[in-house]
């Protein structure tokens, strides 16, 4: 695309992958410094922590809604276009949960509601963790059975290892809670973020031709690639913020968070990375 | 392209299986009007239609265990302290129907003479099932419009959860359903087909799981406990009608809400035993063979009125009311719709050719549809992370349209016959990796059962393995056809 005027061969591998370093490395003091104050890497949302979350379509404030459900353990309001409000509640006992939707269906019957209980939180969160280790080992896997060669395949596994660590940074830098939606886009993450990896280490390794030329046309490829799942992502997350349909949303503003992450890992880290290896090979 | 043309591309297989699922996708979709709408077979998650999902969490747990005692005793010992329904489902595992910590467990099996080797909260597999058929006899027998009961089963194969989904149904109204029992009763003949009254459920106390009388025949039955106060009932009625000293002219039925499940005599040893006191451990009897067992396991159902056989309490719930849920539909339809025309954008300002950015727009919309007739035909819910799941597979199946496009296009000339062929199995490569990666990637969630990501990860998948085993190759042999004019 004419207004990327990144060109993949002018920097040595060494310059490529010092911005992708400093900022793993915050990245990982940032998700240290949450583990040590919060005991978690991510701030566990609704899904996970237990609690209510309410959907609904009023011209009431946010100020009314507060008064409104003042006898509750009310977190949060927020507001979308179209009057569209997202209510967080505490968690509840059941009597209080009942007398709330009791509530809720007399004022503002055309609600979503949905509830998680504290221990059925913890198991999920607990099955979540699981399957994004699972998944990133079974990527791994692939990869490496792919590839056969340590380097480019170890590669490609620590660009995607990059991308989900930068990706919880930003997260917990923006306030994106972790849930079962933001769990699934992470889980997507592991396997989309290697697409444009997968695609550079093959064209560099499998095609002849000069290194440079293999580079630069892996990466107007994948620049084209990334920005049409990005354009696709970006559309989702309008009308996931414009509606006030949280899911959609919040998987959005991921996916998006993590596919712009991807192509500084890609492009400087891996590209940074086989760029060496195939000096290094040439040279002997 | 003319008609020739047209014939010829058809004739490759991998087009030809495109165009035929195609086909085949808007069949299992099935658009028609309903009521002056458009109505399709797709089946749509609680979140975009309306209706109410309650998760149970069973106050159970299956323990393993180790004992140098007789297994027997051992048991008996548990069963006095821990005073609940304790039953064996494996040589050394143990179905505990109430709720007890692990470390209160261990103290418990520690002074019986055992030892606790493993404790994982839930029930097993069977109990499971058997709470799945209750539930859904239940929501049959109230004529509940759409109704899905679903055991979550870890891959331990201890059922901790599960989870019931209600169309058109309000969280109060649901929670009535599920929590409300049946009436019970047992009658007895009088004289010719006159029936009294003898004990309602309530004088039940426990009920057993199907068992052989006697043991290791294949006569299988039901044994049921009744109160102090229920068998006292129980004697006084059977001697007042006369069914102790002629049990074969006054049968005893079994009624539930109305409806007989289950009529029999009194068997000769029991009027015998009753005649001289009251007697609280009975036993009915259902017969011989797998039909003996299967009427046994009703009869079980039945004798618990409706009533579980674990308490459960409730871990989630939620509701979307028709007019959110159709508000959602519709916002989702506009999410992929724009998610769509972006895609479409970006490609053509790349390409510049309509040539190729026809041909690709129309295999990743081919590709959706196929999904979604895949998804029809397995009547797989799409609820709002499915949506989010296909806006992903379309983002994506783009990408990879791009992979094969600029390796077949290389240097912006269109190779000869031999050479295109040997860059498209490069470009199918490269997207078999990548595809075989996000295939990976959500397996553990298609697998696990978390929650609603269950649905997301299928979707994932199907629309992955859509794109790479049928729609991009034949993209591939699309584009050499219109290219090569």
């Amino acid at each position: 695309m004419g207004f990327i005027t990144y060109d993949v061969n002018r920097y040595t591998p060494k310059q490529m992958m010092v911005i992708p370093l400093i900022v793993l490395i915050l990245s990982l003091a940032l998700l240290g410094y949450n583990m040590a104050t919060t005991g978690t890497l991510l701030t566990p949302g609704m899904d996970f922590s237990g609690g209510t979350a309410v959907t609904l379509f009023t011209a009431d404030t946010p100020d009314m809604l507060r008064d409104a459900f003042s006898g509750y353990p009310l977190i949060s309001v927020d507001g979308g276009i179209n009057d569209g409000k997202y209510l967080k509640f505490g968690p509840m006992d059941d009597a209080g949960f009942q007398s709330l939707a009791a509530l809720i269906a007399e004022r503002y019957p055309d609600a979503k509601i949905d509830q998680i209980g504290a221990s059925f939180g913890k198991t999920l969160q607990e099955q979540a963790a699981i399957a994004i280790v699972i998944s990133f080992i079974g990527m791994a896997i692939v990869v490496f059975v792919a590839f056969r060669t340590l380097v480019p395949a170890a590669a490609v596994v620590f660009c995607a290892l990059t991308d989900i660590i930068m990706t919880a940074a930003v997260m917990t830098l923006i306030g994106i809670e972790l849930s079962l939606p933001t769990t699934a886009a992470l889980l997507m993450l592991i396997g989309y973020s290697v697409d444009s990896d997968i695609l550079l280490t093959m064209r560099v390794l499998k095609r002849q031709g000069r290194l440079a030329e293999k580079l630069s046309g892996a990466f107007r490829t994948g620049i084209i690639m990334t920005t049409t799942t990005l354009a696709a992502i970006a559309a989702m997350w309008i009308v996931g913020a414009a509606g006030q349909i949280t899911v959609i949303r919040d998987i959005a503003s991921v996916l998006i968070i993590g596919l712009l992450l991807d192509m500084m890992n890609t492009w400087l880290t891996n590209a940074g990375i086989i760029k060496w290896y195939m000096l290094k090979r040439g040279a002997k | 392209m003319n008609r020739k043309d047209l014939i010829e591309l058809l004739k490759n297989w991998q087009v030809a299986l495109l165009v035929v699922l195609l086909v085949a996708s808007v069949f299992f979709i099935f658009p028609h009007a309903e009521d002056g709408k458009l109505a399709t077979n797709l089946q749509y998650g609680l979140d975009l239609s309306d209706g109410t999902w309650l998760q149970m969490e069973f106050q159970a747990e299956v323990v393993g265990f180790e004992t140098s005692r007789p297994v027997t005793d051992f048991l008996t010992d548990l069963q006095k302290e821990l005073d609940a329904e304790i039953y064996l489902i494996d040589d050394n595992k143990l179905e505990i129907r109430k709720f007890v910590p692990q470390a209160e467990l261990e103290r418990i099996f520690g002074s019986a003479g055992g030892e606790l080797t493993s404790y994982e909260q839930g029930v097993s597999k069977e109990t499971g099932e058997q709470v799945k058929q209750i539930l859904e006899q239940k929501l049959n027998a109230l004529g509940t419009r759409d109704a899905k009961v679903n055991p979550l089963t870890s891959l331990s194969g201890v059922t901790r959860y599960v989870r019931v989904e209600l169309a058109g149904v309000s969280l109060s109204q649901a929670k009535d359903i599920v929590g409300k029992q049946g009436r019970f009763e047992i009658r007895i003949h009088t004289t010719g087909n006159e029936t009294e009254h003898v004990l309602y459920g309530d004088a039940i106390s426990t009920v057993g799981i199907p068992s052989q009388e006697p043991p290791g025949s294949d006569r299988w039955g039901v044994s049921f406990t009744l109160s102090g106060e229920g068998a006292d009932q129980f004697r006084e009625a059977a001697i007042r009608y006369g069914a102790t000293a002629d049990p074969e002219n006054h049968w005893l039925d079994m009624v539930l809400d109305d409806a007989m499940v289950y009529s029999a005599p009194l068997s000769n040893d029991l009027a015998a035993q009753l005649q001289a006191e009251p007697i609280r451990q009975l036993y009915a009897s259902t017969g011989p063979g797998q039909a003996g067992l299967n009427a046994a396991k009703n009869l079980e159902i039945h004798l618990r009125a409706g009533a579980l056989p674990v308490e459960v309490t409730v871990a989630g719930s939620g509701s979307v009311s028709a007019p959110l849920g159709d508000y959602f539909k519709s916002m989702s339809i506009l999410a992929f719709v724009v998610a769509a025309f972006a895609v479409g954008i970006v490609i053509f300002y790349r390409y510049r050719e309509p040539a190729i950015v026809l041909p690709m727009i129309g295999t990743n919309l081919a590709e959706i549809v196929i999904l979604l007739g895949i998804a029809a035909l397995i009547q797989q819910q799409l609820d709002l992370l499915a949506i989010a799941a296909l806006i992903a597979v379309l983002g994506t199946g783009i990408d990879q349209l791009v992979i094969i496009t600029d390796e077949v296009l290389h240097e912006g000339k269109v190779p000869s016959p031999h050479l295109y062929q040997k860059r498209l199995t490069r470009a199918v490569g490269i997207i078999m990796v990548s595809a075989a990666t996000v295939v990976i990637a959500m397996i553990p969630l298609a697998l696990m059962d978390l929650s609603t990501l269950r649905g997301f990860a299928i979707i994932t998948i199907i629309g992955v393995l859509v794109g790479v085993l049928i729609t991009r190759p034949a993209y591939g042999k699309i584009i050499m056809a219109i290219l090569s004019k």
